[in-house]
C-alpha cells in the first residue's frame, strides 16, 4: 500500500525531471542526470503522506564511463525507502551540493569528494576529509593506481607552516 | 567604552588525548574558555576499508568488518553478512537467527557499558569506569568461549554462524542476565547518582529534534532528542518482529539523556536476550551456501541498528566473486557532524562531555 503510493509519486517526479524508475530488491531507484538533483531531493522530501525526508546515506560509485552519486533516502516517520542516483560526468564531475536541503550531507559530500573527486557546487567547506590535503589522486576511482611500496616508504616532507 | 576581549586561542586536542576515544583530533578555537569554533580533523585511523573490499572476496571481507566498530563487532558482521544474504537470497536456519540476536544484543550491552564507563572517566570518575568494565569482561568471556577472541569476534558467516556456543556458555549467560539488575543499580548509584557528574551533563549540549533530523543523526543520540525511531521496529530485520521490547525515548536533548538512554537500552536488550534464550530451537547453524560466494548482478542496501546508530552496507555486485563497490555507512561518522554545531558557545570542559556522549569509535569514524 505504502509502496504503491510512493511509486506513484516517484513516477510523477521522474516524469518531471526525465528520470528513469527501476526497482531493486523491493526498493525504488530513481536515476536522474546531475543538474536535476536538487529538484529531485526537494521533491522527494515533500512527497505528501510518504515523505522521504531523511538523508540516510550519500556515496559515490565509479561506473566506468561515468560516476554516480547515490542518495539513500528514508523517513523517521514511516517505512518508505528511496534510492536516488545522479549521473555525473567523468571528465567534469560537478554536481550541486545537497547541504542546503540536509545539513547532514556535509561530511558525506566531503568524503565523496575525497574518494572520487566529485565537486559539490555550493558546499560550505569542500576539503579532503580522510586523506591529507596535498594527497594526489582519488583512491576509490577504478583507474587509481596504488603506489608501489618503494614510493610509499619515502617520508613525506613537511610543508612550511603546516 | 571598549570591551576588553581576550585573544583567540587555538587549542589542538588529540590525536593522543585521554578523552578523544582513539585517534580523533580537533582544533578548538577559544575565547577565554568559551568555544567559538571547532574543526574536527579525521583520518588518523583511515585504513581504506572500502578500497580493500574491492580486492577481496565476499567471505574474506568479514574479518575486516570487525575492525569497524570494534566495541560491538558482532553487529558489524551482522550488517555485512545480511546484506550479502539479501543480495543472494539466502535463507538462514532458525537457530542461527536466534544466536545472532543473542550475540548482537550482548554486543549492544557491552558497547553501552563502555560508553557509560568512558563518559564517567571523562567526567573524572575513575571508580564508575571500573565497575562497568568489570561487568563487560563477562561478555568478553562469553565471546571467548564461543569464538576464541574477545574483541574482534568474527562470529558470523554468510549463511549462518561460525560456531555453536559451548555447554558452559548457557549457564554463564544465565548468571549474567540474573546479575544485571544489580549491575545497573550500581551504575545508577555510582555515576548517575553523582552530583558533580550530573552537573556536568545536565542541560549541556542541546541537540534539538529538528537539528538531529537535519543532520542525519541516528541511534541513541537521535532517540535522546525525542525521536521515536529504531530500525529494529521500523524495518525489522532478522527476527526482531518476534520479540516484545520497547524503544526507549527521552526528550531532554542534553548530554545527560544521551548517556542515560543507554541504560534504558540495556534493560530492553536483557529482555530480548531472555526471550531468545527461552525460544531458541535446535538444529543446524549454517545454511547450505555455495563454496564460492558469487552473488548475482545487482545492488543492495541493508541497514541495522548498531549500538551507536544505524550501520548500513551498500553493495554493488557485478556478478564476480569480489564486490564492485562496497560502501559502509558508519553511524558515528555522521553523528559526529553535530559536534561543531552543538558545542559552539559552551566551555572547553563541556566539549569533552558532548563528545563523550556521542560514543564515537574511531575505527568506525575513520573506516
Amino acid at each position: 500500500m505504502e509502496n504503491k503510493k510512493l511509486s506513484r509519486y516517484v513516477d510523477e517526479l521522474a516524469a518531471r525531471v526525465n528520470g528513469v524508475v527501476e526497482e531493486s530488491l523491493g526498493v525504488l531507484v530513481l536515476k536522474v542526470q546531475a543538474p536535476y538533483i536538487i529538484e529531485v531531493l526537494r521533491g522527494a522530501k515533500e512527497f505528501p503522506f510518504v515523505p522521504c525526508d531523511f538523508l540516510h546515506d550519500l556515496c559515490g560509485v565509479d561506473c566506468g564511463d561515468h560516476f554516480e552519486v547515490v542518495y539513500q533516502l528514508s523517513s523517521l516517520h514511516g517505512p518508505q525507502l528511496l534510492r536516488v542516483k545522479a549521473i555525473v560526468d567523468r571528465e567534469n564531475p560537478v554536481i550541486d551540493s545537497a547541504t542546503p536541503v540536509w545539513g547532514g550531507a556535509n561530511y558525506l559530500e566531503r568524503e565523496a569528494y575525497d574518494m572520487f573527486g566529485i565537486k559539490f557546487k555550493g558546499h560550505p567547506n569542500l576539503k579532503r576529509i580522510y586523506m591529507w590535503d596535498d594527497f594526489e589522486g582519488y583512491p576509490l576511482r577504478k583507474d587509481y593506481v596504488t603506489e608501489p611500496i618503494e614510493v610509499r616508504n619515502i617520508v613525506r616532507t613537511r610543508i612550511e607552516g603546516e | 567604552m571598549s570591551i576588553d576581549k581576550t585573544q583567540e586561542l587555538v587549542l589542538n586536542m588529540g590525536p593522543q588525548h585521554p578523552s578523544m576515544h582513539g585517534l580523533f583530533r580537533m582544533v578548538v578555537h577559544l575565547e577565554g574558555e568559551t568555544v567559538t569554533h571547532i574543526d574536527p580533523k579525521l583520518g588518523y585511523l583511515h585504513r581504506g576499508m572500502e578500497k580493500l573490499a574491492e580486492s577481496r572476496t565476499y567471505s574474506q571481507f568479514i574479518p575486516y568488518t570487525d575492525r569497524l566498530d570494534y566495541l560491538a563487532s558482532p553487529h558489524n558482521n551482522w550488517a555485512y553478512v545480511q546484506a550479502v544474504e539479501k543480495l543472494m537470497g539466502v535463507e538462514i536456519p532458525e537457530r542461527a537467527e536466534y544466536l545472532r540476536i543473542i550475540f548482537g544484543e550482548l554486543a549492544r550491552i557491552a558497547s553501552h557499558q563502555v560508553c557509560i564507563a568512558s563518559t564517567a572517566l571523562d567526567m573524572a570518575g575513575w571508580s564508575a569506569w571500573s565497575y562497568a568494565f568489570r561487568d563487560r569482561e563477562r561478555i568478553c568471556d562469553m565471546y571467548e568461549m564461543t569464538a576464541g577472541s574477545r574483541l574482534t569476534v568474527n562470529i558470523m558467516r554468510i549463511g549462518g554462524m561460525s560456531a555453536e556456543p559451548p555447554e558452559e556458555f548457557w549457564p554463564a549467560l544465565q548468571s549474567f542476565l540474573d546479575d544485571t539488575p544489580e549491575m545497573l543499580e550500581e551504575y545508577y548509584g555510582i555515576f548517575f547518582g553523582n552530583e558533580i557528574a550530573m552537573g556536568r551533563l545536565k542541560n549541556v549540549g542541546i541537540l534539538t529534534k529538528e537539528m538531529a533530523e537535519n543532520l542525519s543523526i541516528t541511534g541513541p543520540v537521535l532517540r535522546a532528542s525525542g525521536v521515536d525511531f529504531d530500525v529494529r521496529k521500523a524495518e525489522p530485520y532478522s527476527i526482531y518482529d518476534r520479540f516484545d521490547f520497547k524503544v526507549p525515548v527521552r526528550t531532554g536533548c542534553d548530554s545527560y539523556d544521551r548517556t542515560i538512554i543507554r541504560m534504558d537500552e540495556i534493560v530492553e536488550s536483557i529482555k530480548i536476550i531472555k526471550q531468545a534464550v527461552r525460544d531458541i530451537p535446535g538444529g543446524p547453524i549454517m545454511a547450505k551456501v555455495p563454496k564460492v560466494i558469487k552473488p548475482p548482478v545487482g545492488e543492495v542496501y541493508h541497514r541495522v541498528e548498531n549500538p551507536k546508530g544505524e550501520l548500513g552496507f551498500y553493495i554493488v555486485s557485478d556478478g564476480t566473486t569480489k564486490p564492485s563497490r562496497l560502501r559502509i555507512r558508519p553511524a558515528t561518522f555522521i553523528n559526529l557532524q553535530m559536534l561543531p554545531i552543538v558545542a559552539k558557545g559552551w566551555k572547553i570542559q563541556d566539549v569533552v562531555a558532548i563528545f563523550a556522549t556521542l560514543d564515537a569509535v574511531l575505527g568506525e569514524v575513520d573506516k
